[in-house]
Protein backbone atom coordinates (compact mmCIF):
# COMPACT_ATOMS: atom_id res chain seq x y z
CA UNK A 1 0.00 0.00 0.00
CA UNK A 2 2.67 2.74 1.09
CA UNK A 3 5.05 1.52 -1.90
CA UNK A 4 1.95 1.63 -3.73
CA UNK A 5 0.92 5.07 -2.51
CA UNK A 6 4.79 6.11 -3.46
CA UNK A 7 5.20 4.75 -6.47
CA UNK A 8 1.93 6.64 -7.55
CA UNK A 9 3.15 9.79 -6.41
CA UNK A 10 5.92 9.45 -8.17
CA UNK A 11 4.40 8.46 -11.41
CA UNK A 12 2.31 11.48 -11.17
CA UNK A 13 5.73 13.73 -10.69
CA UNK A 14 7.23 12.04 -14.01
CA UNK A 15 4.25 12.89 -15.94
CA UNK A 16 3.41 16.87 -14.82
CA UNK A 17 7.53 17.15 -15.38
CA UNK A 18 7.88 15.98 -18.87
CA UNK A 19 10.55 18.92 -19.22
CA UNK A 20 13.95 17.47 -17.57
CA UNK A 21 16.22 20.13 -17.77
CA UNK A 22 19.24 19.67 -19.61
CA UNK A 23 21.87 20.27 -17.09
CA UNK A 24 24.33 18.16 -16.16
CA UNK A 25 26.77 18.83 -13.34
CA UNK A 26 29.49 19.27 -15.93
CA UNK A 27 28.40 21.76 -19.05
CA UNK A 28 29.84 23.09 -22.01
CA UNK A 29 29.75 26.72 -23.74
CA UNK A 30 31.05 26.72 -27.29
CA UNK A 31 30.48 29.55 -29.59
CA UNK A 32 31.84 29.94 -33.29
CA UNK A 33 33.81 33.02 -34.66
CA UNK A 34 35.14 33.42 -38.33
CA UNK A 35 34.97 29.36 -38.25
CA UNK A 36 37.18 29.12 -35.27
CA UNK A 37 35.19 26.93 -31.71
CA UNK A 38 36.19 28.56 -28.64
CA UNK A 39 34.28 27.77 -25.16
CA UNK A 40 35.02 26.47 -22.01
CA UNK A 41 33.78 23.69 -19.83
CA UNK A 42 32.16 24.31 -16.05
CA UNK A 43 30.66 22.75 -13.40
CA UNK A 44 27.94 23.96 -12.02
CA UNK A 45 27.85 25.19 -8.98
CA UNK A 46 31.45 27.01 -9.69
CA UNK A 47 34.40 25.83 -10.95
CA UNK A 48 36.05 25.41 -14.35
CA UNK A 49 37.46 21.98 -15.81
CA UNK A 50 40.81 22.56 -16.18
CA UNK A 51 43.18 19.49 -18.18
CA UNK A 52 39.77 18.04 -19.43
CA UNK A 53 40.00 15.36 -22.01
CA UNK A 54 37.91 16.85 -25.14
CA UNK A 55 37.06 15.38 -28.34
CA UNK A 56 35.79 17.04 -31.60
CA UNK A 57 33.64 14.90 -33.27
CA UNK A 58 32.13 15.08 -37.11
CA UNK A 59 28.78 13.90 -37.78
CA UNK A 60 29.54 10.64 -37.85
CA UNK A 61 31.46 10.37 -35.01
CA UNK A 62 34.95 10.09 -36.07
CA UNK A 63 37.66 12.34 -34.01
CA UNK A 64 38.48 15.19 -35.67
CA UNK A 65 40.54 16.34 -32.89
CA UNK A 66 41.37 15.01 -29.47
CA UNK A 67 42.85 17.57 -27.14
CA UNK A 68 42.82 18.76 -23.23
CA UNK A 69 41.56 22.22 -21.80
CA UNK A 70 43.64 24.42 -20.40
CA UNK A 71 43.70 25.56 -16.68
CA UNK A 72 40.83 28.00 -17.01
CA UNK A 73 38.68 25.38 -18.56
CA UNK A 74 39.02 26.73 -22.26
CA UNK A 75 39.53 25.31 -25.41
CA UNK A 76 39.94 26.37 -28.95
CA UNK A 77 39.55 24.26 -32.04
CA UNK A 78 39.42 25.04 -36.27
CA UNK A 79 37.78 22.76 -37.74
CA UNK A 80 39.22 21.81 -41.28
CA UNK A 81 35.94 22.90 -43.09
CA UNK A 82 33.03 24.11 -42.33
CA UNK A 83 30.70 21.06 -40.62
CA UNK A 84 28.61 19.80 -38.31
CA UNK A 85 30.77 19.22 -34.77
CA UNK A 86 29.98 17.66 -31.62
CA UNK A 87 32.27 18.40 -28.38
CA UNK A 88 32.29 15.85 -25.89
CA UNK A 89 34.61 16.94 -22.95
CA UNK A 90 35.43 14.30 -20.14
CA UNK A 91 37.23 15.19 -16.76
CA UNK A 92 37.90 11.33 -16.30
CA UNK A 93 36.41 11.32 -12.90
CA UNK A 94 33.03 10.19 -14.04
CA UNK A 95 31.75 13.99 -14.92
CA UNK A 96 31.28 14.49 -18.88
CA UNK A 97 29.41 16.95 -20.97
CA UNK A 98 28.54 17.36 -24.54
CA UNK A 99 27.09 19.89 -26.72
CA UNK A 100 26.82 19.90 -30.63
CA UNK A 101 27.28 23.34 -33.33
CA UNK A 102 25.32 22.31 -36.62
CA UNK A 103 26.74 23.51 -39.73
CA UNK A 104 24.78 26.86 -39.65
CA UNK A 105 26.98 28.22 -36.96
CA UNK A 106 29.72 27.99 -39.48
CA UNK A 107 27.30 30.08 -41.62
CA UNK A 108 29.67 32.76 -43.36
CA UNK A 109 32.47 30.32 -44.68
CA UNK A 110 29.96 27.32 -45.82
CA UNK A 111 27.72 29.12 -47.84
CA UNK A 112 29.34 31.25 -50.73
CA UNK A 113 26.12 33.09 -51.83
CA UNK A 114 25.10 33.00 -55.51
CA UNK A 115 25.74 35.98 -57.44
CA UNK A 116 22.53 38.31 -56.91
CA UNK A 117 20.44 38.59 -60.15
CA UNK A 118 18.76 41.68 -59.15
CA UNK A 119 19.98 45.60 -59.25
CA UNK A 120 22.29 45.24 -56.05
CA UNK A 121 20.76 48.84 -55.25
CA UNK A 122 19.62 48.95 -51.34
CA UNK A 123 16.89 51.18 -50.84
CA UNK A 124 17.32 54.07 -48.17
CA UNK A 125 14.62 54.81 -45.67
CA UNK A 126 12.93 57.85 -47.65
CA UNK A 127 12.76 55.11 -50.88
CA UNK A 128 15.80 56.93 -52.46
CA UNK A 129 18.98 54.29 -53.55
CA UNK A 130 21.67 54.40 -51.36
CA UNK A 131 25.14 55.82 -52.89
CA UNK A 132 25.90 52.86 -54.41
CA UNK A 133 28.10 52.99 -57.55
CA UNK A 134 25.84 51.18 -59.25
CA UNK A 135 28.12 51.26 -62.20
CA UNK A 136 30.65 48.33 -60.69
CA UNK A 137 27.72 46.03 -59.05
CA UNK A 138 29.03 44.12 -56.12
CA UNK A 139 31.00 41.23 -57.55
CA UNK A 140 30.12 38.10 -55.56
CA UNK A 141 33.58 38.03 -53.59
CA UNK A 142 32.91 41.46 -51.91
CA UNK A 143 29.38 39.85 -51.15
CA UNK A 144 30.64 36.77 -49.73
CA UNK A 145 33.42 39.49 -47.71
CA UNK A 146 30.97 41.78 -46.61
CA UNK A 147 28.60 38.40 -45.26
CA UNK A 148 31.64 37.01 -43.83
CA UNK A 149 32.63 40.36 -41.73
CA UNK A 150 28.87 41.01 -40.52
CA UNK A 151 28.78 36.81 -39.48
CA UNK A 152 32.51 37.79 -37.40
CA UNK A 153 30.94 41.17 -35.77
CA UNK A 154 27.50 39.48 -34.65
CA UNK A 155 29.45 36.35 -33.67
CA UNK A 156 31.67 38.96 -31.43
CA UNK A 157 28.49 41.12 -30.40
CA UNK A 158 26.00 38.16 -28.86
CA UNK A 159 29.16 36.21 -27.88
CA UNK A 160 29.29 37.61 -24.00
CA UNK A 161 25.23 36.77 -24.17
CA UNK A 162 25.65 33.32 -25.27
CA UNK A 163 28.43 32.99 -22.65
CA UNK A 164 26.38 34.58 -19.87
CA UNK A 165 23.23 32.71 -20.84
CA UNK A 166 24.89 29.28 -20.55
CA UNK A 167 26.29 30.08 -17.41
CA UNK A 168 22.91 31.21 -16.33
CA UNK A 169 21.46 27.99 -17.29
CA UNK A 170 24.08 26.34 -14.90
CA UNK A 171 22.96 27.72 -11.82
CA UNK A 172 21.37 26.07 -8.98
CA UNK A 173 18.65 28.53 -8.01
CA UNK A 174 17.55 28.80 -4.30
CA UNK A 175 13.56 28.48 -4.97
CA UNK A 176 14.37 24.88 -6.79
CA UNK A 177 16.20 23.72 -3.70
CA UNK A 178 13.59 25.03 -1.56
CA UNK A 179 11.25 23.42 -3.99
CA UNK A 180 13.04 19.93 -3.66
CA UNK A 181 12.86 19.93 0.14
CA UNK A 182 9.35 20.84 0.24
CA UNK A 183 8.50 17.78 -2.43
CA UNK A 184 10.42 15.31 -0.22
CA UNK A 185 8.46 16.36 3.04
CA UNK A 186 5.20 16.20 1.13
CA UNK A 187 6.36 12.38 -0.06
CA UNK A 188 7.23 11.46 3.92
CA UNK A 189 3.61 13.30 4.21
CA UNK A 190 2.00 11.01 2.27
CA UNK A 191 4.06 7.62 3.08
CA UNK A 192 3.00 8.61 7.06
CA UNK A 193 -1.04 9.27 6.13
CA UNK A 194 -1.04 6.06 4.16
CA UNK A 195 1.09 4.37 6.68
CA UNK A 196 -1.35 5.28 9.45
CA UNK A 197 -4.33 4.79 7.41
CA UNK A 198 -3.43 1.07 6.61
CA UNK A 199 -3.00 0.33 10.51
CA UNK A 200 -6.51 2.40 11.39
CA UNK A 201 -8.02 -0.26 8.90
CA UNK A 202 -6.14 -2.54 9.74
CA UNK A 203 -6.91 -2.23 13.35
CA UNK A 204 -10.70 -2.16 12.15
CA UNK A 205 -10.93 -5.62 10.53
CA UNK B 1 30.88 12.08 -9.54
CA UNK B 2 28.13 10.32 -8.74
CA UNK B 3 25.53 11.86 -10.76
CA UNK B 4 26.32 9.47 -14.02
CA UNK B 5 24.25 11.84 -16.81
CA UNK B 6 22.04 10.10 -19.60
CA UNK B 7 24.04 8.79 -22.29
CA UNK B 8 27.32 8.29 -20.82
CA UNK B 9 26.42 4.14 -19.85
CA UNK B 10 25.64 1.49 -22.06
CA UNK B 11 22.16 -0.10 -21.93
CA UNK B 12 23.40 -3.53 -20.34
CA UNK B 13 24.70 -1.46 -17.51
CA UNK B 14 22.17 1.14 -16.52
CA UNK B 15 19.69 -1.90 -16.83
CA UNK B 16 21.02 -3.52 -14.25
CA UNK B 17 21.14 -0.86 -12.14
CA UNK B 18 18.14 -0.27 -12.63
CA UNK B 19 16.79 -3.50 -11.36
CA UNK B 20 19.27 -3.92 -8.48
CA UNK B 21 17.67 -0.42 -7.45
CA UNK B 22 14.07 -1.75 -8.11
CA UNK B 23 14.92 -4.85 -5.95
CA UNK B 24 17.00 -2.94 -3.23
CA UNK B 25 14.05 -0.43 -2.67
CA UNK B 26 11.20 -2.98 -2.78
CA UNK B 27 13.17 -4.71 -0.14
CA UNK B 28 13.31 -1.55 1.61
CA UNK B 29 10.23 -0.06 1.51
CA UNK B 30 9.03 -3.31 2.53
CA UNK B 31 11.41 -2.87 5.84
CA UNK B 32 10.54 0.60 6.21
CA UNK B 33 9.00 1.08 9.96
CA UNK B 34 6.34 4.70 10.03
CA UNK B 35 8.70 6.04 12.78
CA UNK B 36 11.82 6.05 10.63
CA UNK B 37 9.52 7.98 7.63
CA UNK B 38 10.83 11.49 9.06
CA UNK B 39 14.07 10.65 9.61
CA UNK B 40 14.15 9.04 5.94
CA UNK B 41 12.76 12.68 4.79
CA UNK B 42 15.34 14.70 6.35
CA UNK B 43 18.43 12.99 5.69
CA UNK B 44 16.90 12.80 1.98
CA UNK B 45 16.19 16.29 1.56
CA UNK B 46 19.69 17.51 3.36
CA UNK B 47 21.28 14.94 0.95
CA UNK B 48 19.29 16.50 -2.01
CA UNK B 49 20.55 20.20 -1.15
CA UNK B 50 23.41 19.22 -0.05
CA UNK B 51 24.96 17.30 -2.97
CA UNK B 52 23.73 20.39 -5.12
CA UNK B 53 26.46 22.54 -3.78
CA UNK B 54 29.77 21.85 -6.19
CA UNK B 55 33.29 23.19 -4.40
CA UNK B 56 36.06 23.87 -6.83
CA UNK B 57 38.96 22.05 -6.28
CA UNK B 58 42.06 21.61 -7.68
CA UNK B 59 41.20 20.91 -11.14
CA UNK B 60 37.50 19.66 -10.41
CA UNK B 61 34.60 20.29 -8.44
CA UNK B 62 33.42 18.24 -5.60
CA UNK B 63 30.28 17.85 -4.00
CA UNK B 64 29.39 15.99 -0.43
CA UNK B 65 27.19 12.83 -0.99
CA UNK B 66 26.95 11.98 2.88
CA UNK B 67 26.92 8.44 2.29
CA UNK B 68 28.31 7.68 5.42
CA UNK B 69 26.26 9.56 8.16
CA UNK B 70 22.89 8.10 6.32
CA UNK B 71 23.94 4.79 6.08
CA UNK B 72 24.84 4.61 9.95
CA UNK B 73 21.23 6.41 11.01
CA UNK B 74 18.95 4.60 8.15
CA UNK B 75 20.58 1.84 7.67
CA UNK B 76 18.90 -0.24 4.61
CA UNK B 77 16.23 2.69 4.41
CA UNK B 78 18.33 4.78 2.94
CA UNK B 79 17.45 3.62 -0.93
CA UNK B 80 13.80 5.68 -0.48
CA UNK B 81 15.86 8.64 0.61
CA UNK B 82 18.76 8.35 -2.32
CA UNK B 83 16.22 7.23 -4.67
CA UNK B 84 13.84 10.47 -4.14
CA UNK B 85 16.48 13.23 -3.75
CA UNK B 86 18.09 11.77 -7.21
CA UNK B 87 14.91 11.55 -8.65
CA UNK B 88 14.08 15.40 -7.66
CA UNK B 89 17.68 16.29 -8.44
CA UNK B 90 17.47 14.87 -12.11
CA UNK B 91 14.12 16.44 -13.06
CA UNK B 92 14.91 19.71 -11.35
CA UNK B 93 18.39 20.13 -12.52
CA UNK B 94 19.52 17.64 -15.05
CA UNK B 95 21.83 16.38 -12.48
CA UNK B 96 22.15 13.04 -13.20
CA UNK B 97 19.47 11.51 -15.56
CA UNK B 98 16.62 9.61 -15.76
CA UNK B 99 18.07 5.91 -17.54
CA UNK B 100 21.03 6.22 -14.73
CA UNK B 101 18.55 6.72 -11.83
CA UNK B 102 18.97 2.94 -10.59
CA UNK B 103 22.58 2.92 -11.05
CA UNK B 104 23.37 6.24 -9.29
CA UNK B 105 20.85 5.41 -6.53
CA UNK B 106 23.07 1.99 -6.00
CA UNK B 107 26.49 3.24 -6.39
CA UNK B 108 25.58 5.91 -3.59
CA UNK B 109 23.07 4.06 -1.39
CA UNK B 110 24.75 0.45 -1.83
CA UNK B 111 27.59 0.56 -0.11
CA UNK B 112 26.53 3.03 2.57
CA UNK B 113 23.38 0.76 3.45
CA UNK B 114 26.40 -2.07 3.46
CA UNK B 115 28.27 -0.30 5.87
CA UNK B 116 26.42 1.43 8.19
CA UNK B 117 24.49 -1.96 9.17
CA UNK B 118 28.28 -3.00 9.66
CA UNK B 119 29.17 0.06 11.68
CA UNK B 120 25.81 0.51 13.35
CA UNK B 121 26.12 -2.17 16.48
CA UNK B 122 29.97 -0.91 17.13
CA UNK B 123 28.67 2.78 16.73
CA UNK B 124 26.36 2.32 19.06
CA UNK B 125 27.89 1.26 21.87
CA UNK B 126 31.06 2.96 21.55
CA UNK B 127 31.75 5.78 23.58
CA UNK B 128 31.55 9.16 22.03
CA UNK B 129 35.39 9.76 20.70
CA UNK B 130 35.41 6.34 19.54
CA UNK B 131 32.40 6.45 18.55
CA UNK B 132 33.22 9.77 15.90
CA UNK B 133 36.34 7.52 14.82
CA UNK B 134 34.10 4.68 13.86
CA UNK B 135 31.83 7.14 11.76
CA UNK B 136 34.89 8.89 10.52
CA UNK B 137 36.28 5.43 9.06
CA UNK B 138 32.72 4.43 7.62
CA UNK B 139 32.10 7.33 5.62
CA UNK B 140 35.88 7.35 4.47
CA UNK B 141 35.07 4.02 3.08
CA UNK B 142 31.32 4.69 1.56
CA UNK B 143 33.35 7.28 -0.35
CA UNK B 144 35.88 5.09 -1.90
CA UNK B 145 33.07 2.27 -2.56
CA UNK B 146 30.99 4.72 -4.46
CA UNK B 147 34.33 5.72 -6.61
CA UNK B 148 34.97 2.52 -6.98
CA UNK B 149 31.46 1.76 -8.13
CA UNK B 150 31.09 4.75 -10.45
CA UNK B 151 34.65 4.02 -11.97
CA UNK B 152 33.27 0.31 -12.96
CA UNK B 153 30.13 1.58 -14.23
CA UNK B 154 32.08 3.88 -16.84
CA UNK B 155 34.79 1.14 -17.17
CA UNK B 156 31.69 -1.42 -17.97
CA UNK B 157 29.77 1.52 -20.59
CA UNK B 158 32.05 3.27 -22.59
CA UNK B 159 36.12 4.17 -23.20
CA UNK B 160 35.30 7.26 -24.21
CA UNK B 161 34.10 7.63 -20.75
CA UNK B 162 37.22 6.28 -19.11
CA UNK B 163 37.66 7.39 -15.84
CA UNK B 164 41.71 8.28 -15.01
CA UNK B 165 43.02 6.90 -11.54
CA UNK B 166 44.81 10.98 -11.48
CA UNK B 167 41.45 12.79 -11.95
CA UNK B 168 39.74 10.17 -9.36
CA UNK B 169 42.11 10.60 -6.60
CA UNK B 170 42.39 14.59 -7.41
CA UNK B 171 38.79 14.01 -6.56
CA UNK B 172 38.55 11.45 -4.29
CA UNK B 173 40.88 12.05 -1.73
CA UNK B 174 39.54 15.84 -0.71
CA UNK B 175 36.08 14.59 -0.69
CA UNK B 176 37.21 11.40 1.92
CA UNK B 177 38.92 13.77 4.29
CA UNK B 178 35.95 16.52 4.05
CA UNK B 179 33.47 13.74 4.24
CA UNK B 180 35.20 11.92 7.31
CA UNK B 181 35.30 15.24 9.23
CA UNK B 182 31.65 15.85 8.88
CA UNK B 183 30.24 12.38 9.55
CA UNK B 184 32.84 12.54 12.55
CA UNK B 185 31.19 16.15 14.10
CA UNK B 186 27.94 14.97 13.11
CA UNK B 187 27.90 11.57 14.69
CA UNK B 188 29.52 13.30 17.66
CA UNK B 189 27.06 15.49 18.41
CA UNK B 190 24.39 12.61 17.79
CA UNK B 191 26.13 10.49 20.38
CA UNK B 192 25.98 13.57 22.87
CA UNK B 193 22.46 14.71 21.86
CA UNK B 194 20.46 11.72 20.81
CA UNK B 195 21.95 8.44 21.17
CA UNK B 196 18.76 6.37 20.77
CA UNK B 197 19.18 7.63 16.78
CA UNK B 198 21.89 5.23 16.61
CA UNK B 199 20.50 2.14 18.22
CA UNK B 200 19.20 -0.45 15.90
CA UNK B 201 16.00 -0.90 18.38
CA UNK B 202 15.09 2.42 17.46
CA UNK B 203 15.11 1.87 13.88
CA UNK B 204 12.53 -0.28 13.67
CA UNK B 205 14.74 -3.61 13.65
Amino acid sequence: MKTRAMTAVLFLLCVCMTQPALAHRLRLYAHVEDGVIAGFAFFVGGGRARDAEIFFRDASGRNLHVGRTDHEGAFVFTPPQPQDVVIIVNSGDGHAAETSLPLERFAARATPQAPPESEPVVQGEAGAPLLIDTGSALRPADLALIERKVEAAVARQIGPLLEAYALAEGRVRFNDVMGGIGMITGLAGIALWASSRRRRDGGQS
Amino acid sequence: MAHIPDGVLSAPVFVVGGLAAVAALTFSLRALDDRQIPRVAILSASFFAISLVSIPIGPTSIHLLLGGLMGLILGPAIFPAIFAALLLQAMMFGFGGLTTLGINTVNIALPAALLGLAFRPAVARASVSTAAVLATICSVLCVVATGLLVALSLLFSSPDYAVSAKAMIVTYVPLMIIEGLITGSCITFLKKVKPELLSPHAAGE
